[in-house]
């Protein structure tokens, strides 16, 4: 028996079409617009198609609910046809919730013994979960924001509502993805800036490679980054003459660990002649460590769910940075399954002959020991600028 | 520290067995024929690679017990000190000549074909492209190479185009492809590999396992595509069509000295037994000689394919006598293939996560020596099954 942990942002994705980036601390000004709810019925969407599931299946669901009162996801569980013996509510938030009562709910949660927390929301409910939760426990997102850079989310309810059932079976790991967050205090102000906060756990289909003719066996996602990072040893290692700039993300934070520094997971660090010259550095520190050094590679990888590579979560990489360190010296890691969830791979440098240069170039993606495969880089900062939406 | 030298034996055995992942080896009581008899069952065999049912040929079969006769049961060494028989050398020159190449080898088996010159082709600095379908034992021999490698998607000449336009950085380039994909039936399209691969300056090499004997009226996939002599490498085996076993590469004379010199396996294991050897001679003969059953293995096939999709079932892409019925979920295709065993039709389920989940299948392998009668018998309890289980 599995316990699922299901939390409702009720106002989420409320501020998308009425012109907000958001809902964070702006719910009166959106409802103020005319926004409807729009949380609610995704995730009564989901949970309807778990219960049909449950149906044909029966006894392969041996699920219990906890959940947090009224429209958080006691109502979306009665709206989706589960019996009042098949759900527990463990939280019960006031008339008009608020980010308070997703942590409190998850707080609740993780002093039982929960498998999963399954929530509705957007980037920001993403944020609130995981820093209650942290990695302690997988969280999964039925999608319902206005921004969903983070790589917690299912496409859509129903393939939600497929994962957990494949969870409910054993037949999933769990992968580390990446919180992303838009500051949207700054975004208001004009200023776009994502943030990356963490990385969570989520479920994740292993990765399987083919052991023998009709035989096959799966490699963790944990077990995938260990390839990767042993290929860049080899790599990195024929080139000791020059300044290695590590990216974030827990693939290069894997290669960190294997070059035997203290690589931070959030920040961008830098190594030369095996030690540890910068530790989670910013654009100045880059800069200056470049003019002592001018022979560079830069190792990236994708941050969050749409593939970004550089401009989400690792502003230090400046364009001045790219530029010294010179597009050719650039290496991109990745793990299938992220690659997979993303058909190209995404800049947004905010300097526009930087992004039309690397627009359309073709990276050879470190994608496991020995393993590359070809991905196109497009640059998205374009549309956005001319919306008058950056600094 | 007291250390468990063997429990993971147990352990890891177990985890298979939980999984489901585990195998259950049917046994073969007497020769693999198209009529046979396995775990006590008679069945009509639709799972072997016997695809002419060259096993079962009298002049194989003679061929083999005269070697036994003449040369011994065995080689008594490895080729390169003191087991190269004059029957090895006679088995490269016909292979040569069927292949219509300068040149070939004959291997202990085709993995070590495959296991044991991919490697020896690239290294540090260099690229392989490999179809994301390709054979397990392919798998097995990039994986022994310090080269690059990049999966394009399967039969994705566009993409493989693209990865070829910017490996500008990489020594050498070797393209690898099974010619006839085992889980699906279709083909690569060679001629555009070759093409492409010549623009590019990169090596070719086929795995025609399930090629030769069957494609280009017998010569395989160089021959169905019309470049002989033209692919690098054109790497297959005799254990399938030919009846048989044992690997070969066919190639220049370059190609040839080069492989007797640095494959391992070749290097490293016996060579084939005398018998083995000869039986693989005659089975180049009766290929050449004797078209009739590869036209009957094409007739059956064609047969047998039009019944199944005018029942209703997909069969996927196939242009060869590999023909899988789709069944959808996992659970469908390994219930068919218990029923079609109950009614004495041996087909093997092929499920996820060896082909996508919504993929599951069985795989018919045709077979020459398949009557009219058998075929039918088949089919029929494709129909039966297939409309209890609703597949159609």
């Amino acid at each position: 028996m599995k316990t699922v942990g299901l939390i409702v942002n009720p106002v989420a994705g409320m501020g998308g079409r009425v012109g907000l980036k958001g809902t964070d601390g702006v719910v009166d000004e959106a409802i103020k617009r005319g926004a409807v709810p729009v949380a609610p019925e995704k995730a009564t969407l989901m949970l309807r198609a778990l219960r049909e599931a449950r149906d044909v299946y029966g006894a392969r669901f041996l699920l219990r609910w906890k959940t947090a009162g009224g429209l958080m996801g006691e109502r979306e569980l009665v709206d989706a046809g589960w019996s009042l013996g098949e759900f527990e509510v463990v939280y019960r938030p006031p008339e008009r919730s608020s980010p308070a009562d997703t942590r409190a709910a998850c707080e609740v949660m993780m002093g039982l013994k929960t498998d999963l927390i399954l929530f509705c929301g957007g980037d920001g409910t993403a944020r609130d979960i995981f820093e209650t939760v942290g990695v302690s426990v997988p969280i999964l997102g039925i999608p319902s924001g206005v921004k969903m850079h983070s790589g917690v989310f299912g496409l859509n309810p129903v393939i939600v509502s497929e994962i957990v059932q494949e969870f409910l079976d054993g037949r999933l790991g769990n992968a580390l993805v990446e919180i992303l967050d838009l500051d949207e205090e700054l975004y208001r102000k004009g200023e776009w800036r994502v943030r990356l906060f963490g990385q969570a756990r989520t479920p994740h289909e292993p990765n399987y490679i083919q052991a023998g003719k009709l035989m096959i066996e799966s490699e963790s996602d944990d077990e995938v980054k260990e390839g990767i990072a042993e290929h860049m040893l080899d790599k990195l290692g024929a080139m000791r003459d020059a300044l290695w700039i590590l990216g974030p993300g827990s693939t290069l934070e894997t290669i960190g660990r294997r070059l035997g520094i203290e690589k931070t997971l959030l920040g961008v660090d830098a190594v030369f002649g095996g030690e540890l010259v910068a530790k989670d550095a910013d654009e100045r520190t880059l800069l200056g460590l470049l003019e002592r050094h001018p022979r560079a590679v830069l190792v990236l990888s994708p941050i969050g769910a749409q593939g970004f590579v550089l401009g989400r979560g690792n502003l230090q990489l400046s364009p001045a940075v790219i530029r010294k360190v010179g597009l050719d010296n650039i290496i991109i890691t990745a793990t299938p399954s992220k690659l997979s969830r993303t058909p190209v791979l995404r800049v947004d440098t905010g300097d526009e002959e930087l992004d039309r240069e690397l627009d359309g170039k073709s990276f050879f993606v470190v994608t496991g020991f020995r393993q590359v495969t070809l991905r196109a880089i497009v640059a998205e900062g374009a549309g956005r600028r001319a919306q008058g939406a950056r600094d | 520290m007291q250390r468990d030298a063997t429990g993971f034996l147990k352990a890891e055995y177990e985890d298979l067995v939980k999984k489901n992942f585990d195998w259950r080896i049917r046994v073969l009581q007497g020769p693999s024929s198209p009529r046979c008899k396995v775990d006590g069952k008679d069945v009509l065999m639709l799972c072997s690679n016997n695809y002419l049912n060259l096993s079962n040929h009298p002049k194989l079969i003679e061929a083999s017990i005269k070697a036994a006769r003449s040369h011994g049961a065995g080689s008594g060494s490895v080729r390169p000190i003191a087991g190269n028989m004059d029957l090895h050398i006679e088995l490269e020159k016909k292979i040569a000549k069927f292949k219509r190449t300068e040149a070939a080898l004959y291997y202990q088996t085709g993995f070590a074909a495959n296991a044991g010159l991919i490697p020896q082709l690239v290294g540090e600095g260099d690229l392989i492209l490999t179809d994301e379908l390709n054979h397990g034992s392919i798998i097995d021999g990039v994986r022994l190479t310090k080269a690059e490698r990049a999966i394009y998607p399967h039969v994705n000449m566009e993409k493989m185009e693209e990865a070829l336009k910017n490996a500008d950085k990489y020594r050498r380039i070797l393209i690898i492809t099974d010619g006839v994909f085992s889980m699906d039936g279709d083909t690569a399209p060679m001629d555009q590999i070759v093409r492409i691969a010549d623009k590019y300056g990169a090596m070719t090499w086929v795995d025609d396992a399930h090629g030769e004997g069957v494609l280009g009226e017998g010569r395989g996939i160089g021959a169905h595509f019309h470049v002989e002599g033209k692919i690098t490498v054109e790497m297959g085996t005799f254990s399938k069509a030919f009846g048989v076993v044992g690997g070969l590469v066919a190639g220049s004379n370059d190609l040839r000295n080069f492989a007797l010199n640095k494959s391992r396996t070749w290097l490293l294991s016996g060579s084939a037994p005398p018998a083995t050897a000869a039986a693989c001679m005659a089975a180049l003969d009766v290929v050449e000689n004797e078209p009739e059953h590869n036209k009957r293995l094409w007739d059956n096939t064609n047969y047998f394919k039009k019944a199944l999709k005018q029942m209703g079932y997909d069969i996927g892409n196939s242009t060869t006598p590999i023909t899988p019925a789709m069944c959808g979920e996992s659970a469908k295709a390994q219930a068919l293939s218990v029923g079609l065993f109950e009614d004495g039709v041996f087909a093997f389920p092929i499920v996820f996560p060896m082909v996508a989940r919504d993929k599951s299948r069985i795989r018919t392998m045709m077979n020459a020596g398949l009557t009219r009668a058998d075929c039918d018998q088949a089919l029929a309890a494709f129909e039966k099954h297939g409309r209890k289980l609703k597949i159609l």
